[in-house]
């Protein structure tokens, strides 16, 4: 891994929901993302993904832990101090709705971020927006519209280009591609990973879906009930998953290649506990076929399990046998990858 | 899964949903929906794929006729056939339909929350339309309802009875969801993207539920999604459609091992699950340029030939008509396309 951009360490949030009711939402979650590089964060809903994301850029303030952003000590930042850091983080959501002014034109909306942390002067400013639109694929006369003016990918599109406006090293990426069409998620994600290669930005990418996380991530960390269970190099946790609950995720997930010969698919029962209300041990023990009297009694601590850059929070993970990985492309026929190598050729003629 | 065969092969008779030149349009531009040809036999789940636009919830829409009144609909065939006879749905007035939706025919949508009644317990909404549509009494109907909570598998299931929406989780309420439509046991299920929202553990358990529902009730299942890895667990034939139109229709197997239409080919290259070894694309995703087009806009051969790479000057002139490809058995596959069999057109 690169020298990390952002490290998490130890961070705890619980809201209290009146009276004694306490909900804990993030349990003492570590992580580092590495410089230039993209950290893939998945869970379920209510696994406290969201939350880390807004932790991060102390968007909600942590209860306890460090938040280090290229070494400075985000916690002990007054707000002026923080305010001038912001420029250097930014955070993408699900509905870029949510972040643009429906009554503000694009070019304004680009243009206000980068006169507010005084990037460029007068004109420039308008350069400098024409070229955020076109690094976003995007046309310079877009900037005279309005954000209801544009479909799911190109408001996407704008978002990220608003972000980019502060030459930010850190992008959180929260369920940002969720909400599109495959065709449409595909432009964004190949975008994404474009400004990563040419601006040497770092994303921490949070999501649901494990394909758009593999695909993205060079390391991956898998949240369960507010605690990173697993964490590791994205092919080693997709190839040999060490937490029951990654290998119930993986299993779950529909599979392109199913139908006749396909493994069948293990039964899941149960959902994961409340956040009023976590059990004394490992809070998935309810739910794991491999679960023993010390899970129920003894959390176990995020290292309890280590090899090769991989870290899992099970006291059982050494003897769990090997899950093969669920979903290959050697279920593929001929015919298809044939027609899918004249597709990708046509592309890239059509490009050329 | 279970591999239940399709329901052609087990039963030859006519289907419980068959449509023929199924033509929707709003106002003069182009139909939305345009002369779109389905059957979905006994017990059969037939999965209709396509992206935000393309119409396949227009289709469902129009089959249960739920589409507003300033939609012009015509269809030269729009058959629900059940135990009960066959009922000409274009015909129908809304009084009829009525009696039909939630007895005979069913929908679930994706987000429970919007068709649920919300101060109203689950119990008595599940129970209502054995009530309305079968004449049951207040008792009967309840030993019916908390029997349907325990065929989808919820959890205490008289507790739950008295419950309101709000108190459920989401994989819950889309279980009760499914619960309230097929309670009066209908012929046909239309379940409109009913897993997009949820969690993929729980997207597992209602898929599974799905399934074994239909094989148990012998239900005819539409099934609108956009992802293709759901229709290859659950679907026993497949139609992709796009613009309104289908382009490629066929059996899961077809669909998924002999891929034919270039749309077809260009939603699987999106994906990134199937780019991650795939060694072609280099890696890289490989979205399809451009957008749907718009009604007002559609091209006047294909409609993807705009977006398809193989496109040549017949594609954007002439409509490619949905039928066997070339070298096929005949079998149900069918593409609209005049480049298929790509190997053997490009040489």
């Amino acid at each position: 891994m690169t020298p990390p951009i952002l490290e998490l360490s130890g961070l705890t949030k619980s809201y209290t929901a009146g009276g004694a009711a306490v909900a804990h939402v993030v349990g003492g979650v570590s992580l580092k993302v590495g410089r230039g590089e993209t950290y893939g964060l998945v869970g379920e809903s209510g696994s406290g993904k969201s939350t880390i994301g807004r932790l991060s850029l102390r968007l909600v303030e942590a209860d306890a832990g460090t938040i280090r952003f290229g070494g400075i000590d985000l916690r002990a930042l007054s707000g002026r101090e923080l305010k001038r850091l912001r420029r250097r983080m930014q955070i993408i959501f699900q509905d870029p709705f949510s972040s643009l002014d429906p009554r503000v034109r694009i070019g304004t909306a680009l243009a206000e971020p980068i006169r507010l942390h005084r990037l460029r002067r007068g004109a420039e400013v308008d350069q400098r927006v024409e070229e955020l639109l076109a690094t976003v694929g995007l046309s310079p006369a877009h900037r005279h519209r309005y954000p209801h003016e544009f479909s799911g990918g190109p408001r996407q599109r704008i978002a990220i280009a608003r972000a980019l406006a502060v030459e930010p090293e850190l992008i959180v990426c929260d369920e940002a591609v969720s909400a599109l069409d495959v065709s449409i998620q595909a432009q964004i994600l190949n975008l994404l990973e474009d400004l990563q290669r040419d601006l040497g930005v770092s994303y921490l990418f949070i999501s649901h879906d494990l394909g758009v996380v593999r695909h993205m991530a060079a390391r991956i960390g898998v949240l369960y009930a507010g605690r990173l269970v697993e964490e590791g190099p994205a092919e080693t946790i997709f190839a040999d998953p060490r937490h029951p609950y990654t290998r119930m995720l993986l299993a779950a997930a529909p599979r392109l290649f199913a139908g006749p010969g396909a493994a069948p698919r293990t039964e899941i029962a149960g959902a994961p506990p409340s956040p009023f209300d976590l059990p004394p041990g490992c809070a998935f023990a309810s739910r794991c076929p491999f679960a023993e009297a010390r899970c129920r009694t003894e959390a176990p601590g995020p290292d309890s399990y280590r090899d090769a850059g991989r870290r899992a929070a099970c006291w059982r993970s050494a003897e769990l046998p090997p899950q093969a990985a669920e979903e290959s492309t050697a279920r593929m026929s001929p015919a298809f990858r044939r027609r899918l190598d004249l597709l990708h050729t046509a592309r890239r003629e059509a490009l050329a | 899964m279970s591999e239940t065969p399709p329901a052609q092969d087990a039963d030859t008779s006519a289907p419980v949903l068959s449509i023929r030149d199924l033509t929707v349009r709003f106002g003069q531009a182009a139909p939305v929906l345009d002369g779109i040809d389905l059957d979905i036999g006994r017990g059969e789940l037939l999965c209709v794929v396509g992206e935000s636009g393309s119409g396949k919830s227009v289709t469902a829409l129009a089959a249960m006729g739920l589409l507003p009144p300033a939609a012009q609909i015509s269809a030269t065939r729009m058959m629900l056939g059940d135990k009960a006879g066959d009922v000409d749905l274009a015909g129908l007035g809304e009084r009829q339909l009525e009696r039909l939706r939630g007895n005979r025919m069913a929908m679930v949508f994706q987000e429970p929350m919007t068709s649920l009644n919300p101060v109203m317990t689950i119990g008595r909404q599940i129970a209502e339309p054995l009530i309305r549509h079968h004449g049951l009494d207040a008792g009967e109907a309840r030993t019916r309802a908390l029997e349907m909570l325990r065929q989808v598998h919820v959890p205490a299931p008289e507790q739950r009875y008295a419950q309101y929406p709000h108190q459920l989780s989401g994989g819950l309420r889309q279980r009760v969801m499914i619960a309230m439509a097929l309670v009066c046991r209908p012929a046909l299920l239309i379940a409109d993207e009913p897993t997009t929202a949820l969690d993929v553990t729980i997207q597992s358990q209602i898929l599974r539920l799905i399934d074994e529902l239909r094989a148990e009730l012998d239900t005819a299942v539409m099934f609108i999604t956009h992802d293709l890895a759901v229709v290859s667990e659950i679907a026993d034939r497949v139609a992709v459609i796009y613009a309104g139109r289908i382009v490629e229709e066929g059996r899961r197997a077809q669909i998924f091992e002999d891929p034919q239409h270039p749309y077809t080919l260009s939603l699987f290259a999106s994906m990134p699950r199937l780019v991650a070894e795939d060694v072609s694309g280099g890696g890289r995703l490989a979205p399809i340029g451009g957008q749907v087009p718009a009604p007002g806009n559609m091209p006047a051969g294909c409609r993807f030939a705009p977006r398809c790479p193989f496109a040549v000057t017949r594609c954007m002139a002439e409509v490619p008509p949905l039928a066997a490809p070339a070298g096929s058995a005949g079998d149900g596959h069918r593409v609209a396309c005049w480049r298929a069999p790509l190997e053997e057109t490009l040489g």
